[in-house]
């Protein structure tokens, strides 16, 4: 059954069971990617995957069930079982659906053709023959890949709401796996966009790079120095702890920003923006999770706390509106807050003037376990890491196997220079994030 | 879920531009969870997963396709596609499917879909109660009650058509404590390949929510684990995480059949300390990572990966065992029918060995006593890992004294189970969910209490 005859069948089910608040939230995925590896394409993907979440107001409650079968059959049954699963629910926070009639942003961004499956082909075998001939040191074991995808996502509901969006768009990623005959290392790129724009030789050269700088790293001796955390290393940071400022969390005792809009929160030079727009994010949406509009602000501008990221029900329980960053995990998942792109905003100096004003430290370019060496609730952290030391100003040796520790809602407070190498981490779907390099204070490492 | 005649027409139709195997992987999955935030039910989620990954390889080239639709007609396309990104041509594969039944050895007896979920609340409100009692410097607490109810189907060239159903129960409960204006958690998140008769003796929510509030509490009133590099004990069950991370990992065929390993040409070769013993058992009965079949169709089996020191075999799936020219060992795994399967852990952990817990505690003149771990990850290229410890404690002259906070634990794989130098009885198993590249599947991690003779020890 296709998407619109199952929305039919779901409305007419929620009107036969009497109900009169009710949404259905819909996407589907559609993806092609080739991987290859040691000269030759190894595997092939095509995939189709999505679904439909229904979700209803039931004395105040809001219910929630979802399904990947569209048909007659589970239409009726994703409206019977959110009105059940909507009975046990005790929250006491009111619920809510967005309203129709909204005005949405227009994209203004050129939109490019999605490369054939033979130009994947191509690429990822290109991919892999410029990360061969790009150093000796080059060895069997880093995969190339190239992938499109295309996602569909459709919200309408009882109230008159009814958006839809479609985005697709491509991507290419090299790993260089490079050996100095008795340790190994690697290293990645990925590069967003059309094909045609893509300089794979560049982006294999940088992948190699990388790999190499790390052969024969020692460890960081044990101390307490400035750190300069690179572009991508501060984006994955920002990534781990950007739950603190959802309001939701907030509310619930997860985060400790609740009613600190105004205070300073962070350094004079961290301005922290929210854009759904993002230039070089792969999916930019007009609209959030719940239909609302999105919108591109500041949440923490020159240190101080502007705004928390807000849905419907964290702005109506603050007495505040929405800022459209209402999202959801999938398919299925309740709705909760997330940014779009998540960006901290560049300063002024260049990477080289950072490394000279940190004088002696340790530069960081990445950070392992993010999921595990951090508590997004405490704002502790303690995490593998790898980079070079700074001597005098500059990167010297390269070192790996240490860990960074602090914690981020001080640490916020400890940034002491921001440069303008701003790069963008893409999570893949809606969410990214982007970051300059910036130098921080007095950070705990132990090495050796 | 999809007739046997059905299959085998998809099957040829995915065969026929010249595969040596082709497969079908089918599921239909319910997935529930309840959860409940500092003694209100908050979420109820409902989730139906339904779909077909049809995989064809030829020599070492591996094609999948996969779609939410398992009508025949959506079938024979997603087979046409893979076929047609293969190769082309009109080859004729002669399959006849036969039905096998390799038997259920994770019984069940209540069927989480067949309980009201009113019932389940009275399991999370347990859970809940007891954390927030516990102590007044609990503020909040998370609970959540998952189950999932996964069926598959797999058939393939090889005649094989086979179905099991796998159904898995977990409690986790995470309490926050504030004291001081510190925040900190404990967590503790029991699971089993069982259904609802899991809290019929095996766990009492009242114990997990008690469990979590303690770690919690603990932790809050703890100082920073200062950084260096000293001798680790740590503890039973989920610490086993340390071998997942640091070796489990390292040998799947996943980056085994690729190069990208420490261990990759190492079988016979003395890789560990010989204390350590380390398997991957996928039969135990009813326990959270247990399979009776894997995603390709074979059996579980209880495979030695480290016998005192020395590397035994790999964990193999059909493509990387092409590229191995060995044998699958029932570790092919995937979350869902739309990732491309491959070699995974089941039940990892490393055998009871014949110290005591209190000669490797009495053994540490200055230390560190990592009493639950939190989760971790790998390189398995470079071998270099992490992990945190939820819950550690220093140890000086061979006692165990303050707890200590935001400690995590890195090093280099190879290096580090050559420093598994102490092993005690007392083997337990935790739970987790690990993510790779074929999705997010449920381990068990597990060991006795271990200790490592030296690691870097992150902290402050």
């Amino acid at each position: 059954m296709k998407f619109e005859a199952f929305k039919a069948a779901v409305m007419a089910a929620a009107q036969s069971e009497g109900l009169t608040d009710y949404e259905l939230y819909y996407v589907c995925d559609e993806g092609v990617s080739v991987e290859a590896f040691a000269h030759k394409t190894k595997n092939f993907t095509s995939q189709t995957s999505g679904g439909a979440c229904f979700r209803c107001i039931v004395n105040g409650k809001m219910g929630y069930a979802s399904t990947e079968q569209l048909s007659e059959e589970s239409a009726r049954s994703v409206v019977l079982r959110a009105k059940e699963n909507a009975a046990v629910l005790e929250t006491e926070e009111e619920v809510f659906l967005g309203e129709g009639g909204k005005t949405y942003a227009k994209i203004e961004r050129e939109s490019y053709p999605l490369p054939t499956t033979e130009k994947l082909i191509e690429t990822a075998l290109a991919g892999q023959e410029a990360t061969y001939a790009a150093d000796s040191a080059v060895i069997d074991g880093g995969e190339t890949g190239a992938e499109t995808f295309r996602r569909s996502v459709a919200i309408c509901n009882s109230r008159g709401l009814d958006v839809k969006s479609d985005l697709s768009g491509a991507f290419c990623y090299i790993e260089a796996v490079v050996s100095d005959g008795s340790e190994m290392n690697n290293s990645y790129e990925i590069k967003v966009g059309s094909f045609d724009k893509l300089d794979i030789p560049a982006t294999a050269a940088k992948a190699v790079a990388d790999a190499k700088s790390k052969l024969g790293a020692g460890v960081a001796p044990t101390g307490s120095y400035p750190v300069i955390f690179a572009p991508k290393a501060m984006a994955d940071l920002i990534a781990t702890f950007t739950g603190i400022f959802s309001a939701e969390n907030a509310q619930k005792g997860f985060s400790r920003l609740l009613g600190k809009e105004g205070e300073v929160i962070a350094a004079p030079c961290v301005t922290l923006t929210d854009d759904p727009f993002y230039p070089d994010a792969p999916m930019p949406m007009v609209f959030d999770a719940e239909g609302s509009p999105t919108f591109t602000k500041n949440i923490v501008e020159n240190g101080v706390l502007k705004t928390l990221l807000h849905n419907l029900k964290s702005a109506a329980a603050l007495d505040k509106i929405t800022t459209g960053n209402a999202a959801k995990n999938g398919y299925d998942g309740a709705v909760e807050i997330r940014p779009f792109t998540f960006c901290l905003a560049p300063g002024d100096l260049t990477e080289e003037q950072l490394l000279a004003q940190a004088g002696n430290g340790v530069y960081i370019d990445f950070l392992g376990g993010l999921h595990a060496g951090a508590n997004p609730i405490s704002g502790d952290f303690s995490l593998q890491s790898a980079g070079f030391m700074i001597e005098n100003g500059e990167k010297t040796r390269a070192v790996r196997s240490f860990t960074v520790a602090g914690n981020f809602y001080d640490l916020l407070k400890q940034i002491a220079a921001v440069a303008s190498n701003t790069e963008l981490r893409s999570m893949g779907g809606v969410t990214g994030f982007a970051s300059p390099a910036v130098l921080v204070n007095g950070l705990s490492v132990a090495g050796e | 879920m999809i007739a046997r005649d059905v299959c085998e027409r998809v099957l040829r139709r995915a065969a026929s531009t010249g595969a040596d195997y082709a497969e079908i992987f089918a599921e239909y999955t319910v997935n529930n969870g309840i959860r409940m935030i500092t003694g209100r039910v908050e979420a109820v989620d409902d989730t139906v997963i339904a779909g077909a990954g049809i995989r064809v390889f030829k020599g070492l080239r591996s094609v999948m396709a996969s779609t939410v639709d398992i009508s025949e007609a959506g079938l024979l396309r997603c087979a046409e596609q893979a076929a047609e990104a293969l190769g082309q041509g009109d080859a004729v594969m002669d399959i006849r499917l036969r039905e096998r039944l390799f038997g259920d050895v994770h019984p069940v007896r209540i069927a989480p879909s067949s309980v009201p979920n009113q019932e389940k609340v009275f399991v999370l409100r347990e859970a809940d109660g007891a954390a927030r009692d516990y102590d007044a410097c609990v503020k909040q607490t998370r609970c959540n009650l998952i189950s999932v109810d996964h069926s598959i189907l797999i058939a393939t060239s090889e005649g094989l058509y086979t179905q099991d159903r796998q159904i898995r129960t977990r409690l986790a409960v995470t309490a926050v404590a504030e004291q001081k204006g510190e925040t900190q958690t404990g967590t503790v998140s029991p699971g089993y390949r069982m259904g609802m008769e899991m809290f019929e003796g095996l766990v009492d929510p009242t114990a997990v929510g008690v469990e979590a509030a303690r770690q919690a509490v603990v932790m809050a009133g703890a100082g920073y684990c200062p950084a260096g590099v000293m001798p680790v004990a740590i503890g039973n069950g989920f610490g086993g995480v340390i071998f997942h991370e640091a070796c489990g990992h390292s040998l799947e065929a996943s980056s085994v059949a690729y190069g990208v390993s420490q261990f990759a040409g190492k079988l016979g070769q003395k890789i560990a300390n010989e204390k350590v013993t380390a398997i991957d058992d996928g039969t135990i009965p009813n326990a959270w990572g247990s399979i009776n079949i894997d995603d390709e169709g074979t059996p579980s089996r209880k495979n030695v990966l480290i016998e005192k020191g020395v590397l035994k075999t790999y964990m193999i799936d059909k493509m990387g065992g092409r590229r191995m020219k060995m044998e699958p060992t029932g570790s092919a795994r995937r979350e869902s029918y739309s990732y491309v399967t491959t070699s995974r852990m089941t039940n990892t952990f490393i055998a009871p060995g014949d110290d005591t817990e209190e000669s490797i505690i009495a053994s540490m003149e200055y230390g560190l006593y990592a009493k639950n771990m939190g989760g971790g990850s790998v390189n398995p290229a470079t071998g270099e890992f992490n992990f945190a410890v939820n819950e550690g404690y220093l140890v000086r002259n061979g006692k165990i004294c303050e707890p200590v906070r935001g400690a995590s634990l890195v090093g280099k794989g190879s290096e580090v189970i050559q420093k598994i130098d102490m092993v005690s009885a007392g083997l337990e198993l935790g739970q987790g969910m690990c993510g790779s590249s074929s999705g997010s599947v449920p381990v068990n991690v597990g060991q006795p209490m271990i200790r490592v003779s030296s690691i870097t020890v992150g902290g402050r």
